[in-house]
């Protein structure tokens, strides 16, 4: 018996939602990084599961899952890198505090 | 017709959650704003400060880790795949490691490595 | 046959390599590392030229050669290479990493060029990523700066969500239709249900979004002034100008070739997209005092002009496009140039610093009035034309509504224009010192004026060459 592909996108689309809730309220700039990993998740499990159940013989979808991977490895080193920048300055990495900027 | 309403769902799913989510926590939610709940609290004693906790060496650390642990991924499928590619499949996968070697060789330059 | 298409490519990447390796071993010479970038770039736009005309499909369809992604790698280069030559004093006197600046600039291009070239949503992905993560970086090199810092952290968190948001669009893409080629992807739309509409209307205005945040498009645009105005000038002006460029070959492939059955309703979101950013950006742009702030709010209503070529989404509305993103380009790299001559004295930041210029130094005066008239719209400078083409486009598609909030946008841009034209002329500086432009500066002010003054005077040519680039393979 096989899982319904419904069930697994539901699941990736609560994901999505988790993590672009966290993104949207969160103030703590590496929360909102760890949310949109989340969101990333998200796209991965859509990925694999739409590869696997509509077609299995062509598996790009699995082979773009692991760009997506190495891709945001890559930005969030360079993410926390800048918030490690920020962090050493300004001794707080809260993103309503970052207000220079302002019109 | 009926075999994509499961999609219209998903699709309905994915615009509910935040907003039930964000209503819930506006209208369920107590509200009752005490200065004494933000403070931090470990069993009655002064709590230290929590910058300064764990040396920013580590961060330096876990973000080169991040970085080279993850990017050894793109070589699993390779290794996988490598009797089905052949020669022309050993040699692309050259100029990726270069790469990878010069990242390694520009943090090693820039003192990333040393934990003094 | 392939290796020869792909080697500005390879040219790039190679450059980009040994700028990081330069970089790190000399450490004090700063301007070698912008004469090799220059050169590198101008080898690379070489062999673009040379191949212009041919048109294949490479390594299993990941990439795509042909005019229209050979015209948006030209403009990569000729930004790439002004900018080069236009920063390299102000790298050396802010103390910027230089060759991580020279490094991570190429490499950005590099995924400029990825995105315009390719017609798989794997490379395109790809692309982007390698322009946005860059981009990232980029903003926050000024590293002692807070304003600098505050710039990257807000681009870098805006841009790690639009880059979920469109993935997940790509997802969805992918799942109707089990490939990633754009040219497969319109295959199976053209086939679906109308049960699938609302999951594919989902996937374009996941994708729509997502590009609309890169293109600093209003809603999208909270996060352009703020970088813009924060990061280093030479990166802002990249940005503005290189990375929109790319968003918006991206943009117009992804729609005109994979999604064309969607044309009649996003041709509308696109035009009203492209209304509401021109009026907000040149209304915002007037209330500003600071220079980077006010081109910044600029862009993005310049961004809603090339929008309106989108929306219109027929030939001459890409053609009109095309002219547009090179036309665009050589003004604001100029604009930019001059906010870097003036931060050579510590100037410039403010609109203020311009008081006087036309005293200090007639001849850049006069090549600013011209860069302003330009970003106007007023002939006979190349701004002029490029927005004639888009007003032409959108009138003869039957978008005429839109084509009259071009020109009167036009209009509505002239204060904050014309304010810095009369700084120059009118007002009284604090200093009357000559100024005196470095070499370079000059020539890349001379260039990109010239450019400017050319492209209004004899349109003809390079309107010849747009009108034959098409998008659909």
């Amino acid at each position: 018996m096989q899982l319904p592909l419904t069930y697994v996108l539901s699941f990736s689309a609560l994901l999505f939602g988790i993590g672009l809730y966290g993104a949207l309220t969160l103030q703590n700039a590496i929360r909102i990084l760890m949310c949109i990993e989340i969101m990333l998740n998200a796209v991965n499990v859509n990925l694999i599961a739409f590869s696997r159940y509509l077609s299995p013989l062509q598996p790009a979808g699995q082979a773009f899952v692991i760009f997506v991977m190495t891709v945001a490895a890559a930005e969030v080193a360079v993410g926390l890198a800048i918030i490690l920048m920020i962090a050493r300055r300004r001794d707080t990495i809260d993103i309503d505090r970052m207000n220079l900027l302002k019109w | 017709m009926s075999a994509y309403t499961p999609l219209f769902i998903y699709v309905l799913f994915a615009l509910l959650v935040p907003i039930v989510i964000s209503l819930i926590a506006t209208y369920v939610g107590p509200r009752s704003p005490e200065p004494a709940k933000y403070l931090p609290y470990e069993s009655g004693y002064p709590t230290p400060p929590l910058m300064g906790r764990f040396s920013v060496k580590f961060y330096l650390i876990a973000m080169l880790f991040v970085v080279f642990d993850v990017e050894a991924v793109a070589f699993y499928p390779w290794a996988v795949s490598l009797k089905d590619l052949g020669p022309w499949g050993f040699y692309v996968m050259v100029p990726f490691l270069i790469v990878f070697i010069l990242g390694d060789l520009y943090v090693w330059k820039k003192g990333g490595f040393e934990w003094q | 046959m392939e290796f020869r298409l792909i080697a500005p490519e390879l040219i790039l990447a190679g450059l980009g390599l040994s700028l990081v390796t330069l970089g790190a071993v000399v450490k004090k010479n700063s301007r070698a590392l912008a004469v090799v970038g220059v050169v590198g770039s101008l080898a690379a736009l070489a062999v673009v030229l040379a191949n212009f005309g041919l048109t294949q499909d490479l390594f299993s369809n990941q990439l795509r050669h042909d005019a229209y992604a050979s015209f948006f790698k030209v403009v990569f280069l000729v930004i790439l290479i002004l900018l080069f030559t236009g920063s390299a004093q102000y790298v050396r006197d802010r103390r910027m990493p230089a060759g991580e600046f020279y490094a991570l600039t190429t490499l950005a291009t590099l995924g400029g060029f990825l995105m315009a070239g390719s017609l798989d949503l794997i490379t395109i992905f790809l692309g982007l990523e390698l322009l946005s993560i860059a981009s990232y970086a980029l903003a926050g090199l000024l590293k002692g700066d807070p304003r600098s810092q505050e710039a990257s952290i807000k681009f870098f968190l805006v841009g790690a969500l639009t880059t979920a948001v469109i993935l997940f669009g790509i997802s969805l893409l992918y799942g109707l239709a089990g490939t990633t080629s754009l040219t497969g992807i319109a295959a199976a739309v053209a086939g679906l249900s109308s049960a699938e509409f609302p999951l594919l209307a989902a996937a374009g205005l996941f994708l729509l979004a997502g590009l609309g945040v890169k293109i600093a498009a209003v809603p999208f645009h909270m996060w352009a002034p703020d970088t813009y105005d924060g990061a280093p000038t030479p990166v802002s002006a990249f940005l503005i100008t290189a990375s929109e460029a790319a968003a918006f070959a991206v943009l117009l492939r992804l729609f005109a070739v994979a999604l064309p059955s969607l044309a009649e309703r996003w041709q509308l979101i696109l035009g009203l997209m492209a209304l509401v950013t021109m009026t907000y950006g040149n209304v915002t742009a007037i209330l500003q005092t600071r220079t980077k702030r006010m081109l910044a709010y600029s862009a993005i209503a310049q961004a809603g002009y090339v929008l309106v070529g989108l929306a219109v989404a027929s030939p001459s509305g890409v053609s009109a496009v095309l002219y547009y993103v090179l036309v665009y380009a050589l003004m604001t790299v100029g604009a930019f140039t001059v906010v870097l001559l003036l931060a050579g004295e510590s100037l410039g930041e403010e609109i203020a610093d311009f008081n006087g210029l036309s005293r200090r130094s007639p001849l850049v005066a006069l090549m600013v009035t011209i860069l302003m008239l330009s970003l106007i719209g007023i002939p006979p400078t190349a701004g002029f034309f490029g927005k004639l083409l888009l007003y032409r486009a959108a009138v003869d598609s039957g978008m005429v509504w839109l084509g009259l909030a071009t020109v009167l946008n036009g209009v509505v841009s002239v204060p904050y224009y014309y304010r810095i034209v009369r700084n120059m002329y009118l007002e009284q500086g604090t200093t009357t010192a000559a100024l005196t432009p470095t070499v370079p500066i000059a020539i890349v002010l001379i260039l990109a004026v010239g450019g400017t003054l050319l492209l209004g005077i004899v349109p003809e040519p390079l309107a010849r060459v747009v009108a034959a680039i098409s998008l659909t393979p």
